[in-house]
């Protein structure tokens, strides 16, 4: 299996988006539709306080994802009231299709003191085909808990055999790594199952995909297909301290394959994903998200400074 | 309504010596009857930082058990360490409630993490003591109960019960953040879980005391205790908005049950009051009520939340 890169494929700053979002569309998502694909992301605003809030987006492309239909001109999802957990943002938003429903899981950004942020996974239902979304709830869905103390989010869902499967991230340790920095966060893949969507249960604190870097790798962004008989997920994973702008030590696409959902072998090799000097994606591979679309499997992603100039895609080839 | 006869204040934070982590208030007491005391848990605070910011631990103190003004020890350290950077507990744990479990003792505390659009976030976490609940270890370095879609945030003031072979934890959830005056101020209400084991627990979901004197009234301190018959319960409640002093500040309230779920709430059955004057002369709050050699007795807070310690009082006449 390799990739066959086909490029950028949106840049934000070309649309007028909502919100007042001029830049980023990270963690592109895509909707399937019979003869359109939504793909989903998050953009930027600017708040008061000169800080980010992430907003989801929408473009819609023809199947052949090159064309733009139409992007979302209105809110898709407003962010969360006061004090709840994703107050300052909603990056990422995965969406599945649940009977003539659409689920949203968000990962909500709340701003803390001693670190930047924490987390959670949200959920949010759509009932107009992915145009808009509603909260069940002003709280999420899958927190931290005894032994996930941190940034639960990121979540990725597949229903298989009628039972619900996340996988998602969890934070293991907030670290200072020079006297004066900024603590820097570490986190790692974890795996939830539910009957119904909503009632989760945790293997907390079980890391399901082994470190390649060491303790230090931060994992996130796990999306998951099935090709064959074979389950195989695509992630991307960094150093967790100086990873913005020093060379090699930025995200890159990770991958695995699992038989059971359960054991997962790392084999970021094959198919590997390698960016391409001087273009776009050249420093930096980030936020995959894997879907199949009329036979073949697409993956999306970002490219360097973590998708601040939009997203690209890649085929798979068997 | 019931009679409590008050019998002043039990415990003075300020009269601690040495202790630089306990400077001022007793807030939340909870006992733990040992054989010649009554161990009394309470939460307190050091001086406040360079920016006014408190952080909460929480200790016990010793109460004689013949004399319960009599003070036999405070506590040489902190029962529980606050929490790692980013943890949920990394600026305060307070309050804490213990419940024997064969030979161990098992804490359900509050931790505290700060905010920067609200000024903090709470959750309730776990921990363990085998040395009689002298010193704790947590079970884990996140919450034991945290948030969910109808429970977003300040999850906070747990009270652990084991009543018919089952484990019940009474804790407050946050409903909304009010702004007051450009402040932001938390309004709470009474939920409950229950539990096999003590570990994992299930959201019962429901607000089990009706709000009375507003729809914002914050409620806190759910002390269930069973007697003839029925579950009682005492807990405080405030308005939402400036209720730092007498007027609008914490009163103590009643409900009861035949089931733990549906609870009558009859705030004019409780029976204590703020006093004329003294130290509980502007608002009494978090109420626990305990047994002890065939008494019934109220630990409760006074004036500003338990800055100058807690009371006791005992009950005049059956609890029913």
């Amino acid at each position: 299996m390799k990739w066959l890169k086909h490029g950028k494929i949106f840049d934000p700053s070309e649309h007028t988006l909502a919100n007042g979002c001029v830049q980023f569309a990270q963690s592109p998502q895509a909707l399937v539709f019979d003869d359109f694909v939504r793909i989903y992301f998050s953009t930027r605003a600017v708040d008061t306080n000169g800080k980010f809030l992430s907003h989801i987006a929408f473009v819609d492309m023809r199947k052949n994802l090159r064309e733009v239909i139409r992007v979302s001109d209105q809110t898709v999802i407003p962010l969360g009231g006061l004090g709840c957990f994703d107050e300052h943002g909603i990056f990422p938003m995965n969406v599945v299709r649940h009977d003539d429903l659409v689920y949203g899981y968000t990962c909500g950004w709340n701003r803390r003191v001693s670190v930047s942020v924490d987390t959670a996974v949200g959920l949010a239902i759509s009932r107009d085909n992915g145009l808009t979304f509603e909260r069940i709830g002003p709280g999420p869905v899958l927190a931290a808990s005894l032994h996930e103390p941190c940034l639960v989010g990121d979540g990725f869902v597949l229903v298989i055999d009628g039972v619900f499967h996340m996988w998602y991230i969890f934070g293991t340790v907030w670290k200072k790594y020079a006297p004066d920095a900024a603590a820097d966060r570490t986190y790692k893949i974890g795996h939830a199952t539910s009957p119904d969507g909503v009632n989760w249960t945790k293997k907390e604190s079980r890391q399901i995909i082994s470190d390649q870097l060491g303790p230090d790798e931060s994992q996130a962004l796990p999306t998951v297909v099935k090709i064959g008989s074979r389950y195989h997920m695509f992630f991307c994973y960094r150093e967790s301290f100086d990873f913005r702008k020093a060379k090699g030590r930025g995200y890159r696409i990770g991958h695995a394959w699992s038989d059971d959902l359960s054991n997962w072998t790392r084999d970021d090799d094959t198919p590997k994903l390698d960016g391409t000097p001087g273009t776009w994606d050249s420093d930096m591979q980030c936020y995959p998200h894997v879907f199949e679309c009329d036979g073949k499997v697409y993956l999306l992603y970002n490219g360097n400074e973590f998708g601040r100039h939009g997203f690209g895609l890649a085929e798979l080839q068997p | 309504m019931f009679h409590w006869k008050k019998l002043g204040k039990a415990f003075t934070p300020q009269e601690v010596q040495e202790r630089t982590w306990l400077k001022e208030f007793a807030q939340a007491p909870a006992t733990l009857v040992m054989d010649d005391v009554v161990r009394v848990y309470f939460s307190c605070r050091p001086p406040a930082d360079a920016y006014g910011q408190y952080v909460s631990y929480s200790a016990f103190v010793d109460l004689d058990r013949q004399d319960l003004f009599k003070v036999r020890q405070v506590a040489e350290q902190p029962i529980l360490a606050l929490g790692g950077l980013g943890e949920f507990d990394e600026f305060g744990t307070y309050p804490v409630s213990v419940v024997r479990d064969g030979d161990i003792v098992r804490a359900y505390y509050a931790g505290w993490t700060r905010c920067e659009s609200v000024p903090f976030n709470v959750a309730i976490g776990a921990a363990v003591s085998r040395d009689g609940g002298k010193t704790f270890t947590k079970m884990g370095n996140g919450p034991i109960l945290s948030y969910s879609p109808d429970e977003p945030f300040v999850l906070s003031g747990p009270k652990i019960r084991r009543f018919n072979g089952q484990w019940q934890l009474f804790y407050i959830a946050g409903r909304k953040w009010k702004t007051v005056d450009g402040r932001a101020e938390p309004v709470y209400k009474i939920r409950m879980a229950t539990s096999d084991d003590g570990v994992h627990w299930n959201k019962l979901n429901k607000d089990l005391v009706e709000s009375r004197v507003e729809e914002d009234e914050a409620q806190a301190s759910p002390d269930v205790f069973y007697a003839n018959g029925k579950y009682h319960m005492f807990f405080c409640y405030r308005y939402s908005s400036h209720y730092r002093g007498k007027q609008n500040g914490y009163r103590i309230g009643y409900a009861s049950s035949s089931n733990l779920v549906d609870w009558v709430r009859d705030d004019s059955k409780a029976g204590i009051d703020v006093s004329e004057q003294g130290w509980d002369s502007e608002m009494i709050s978090y109420p626990h009520v305990f047994e002890l050699d065939g008494k019934t007795y109220m630990a409760y807070l006074g004036d500003q939340v338990g800055r100058h310690g807690f009371g006791l009082a005992v009950l005049e006449g059956r609890l029913e």
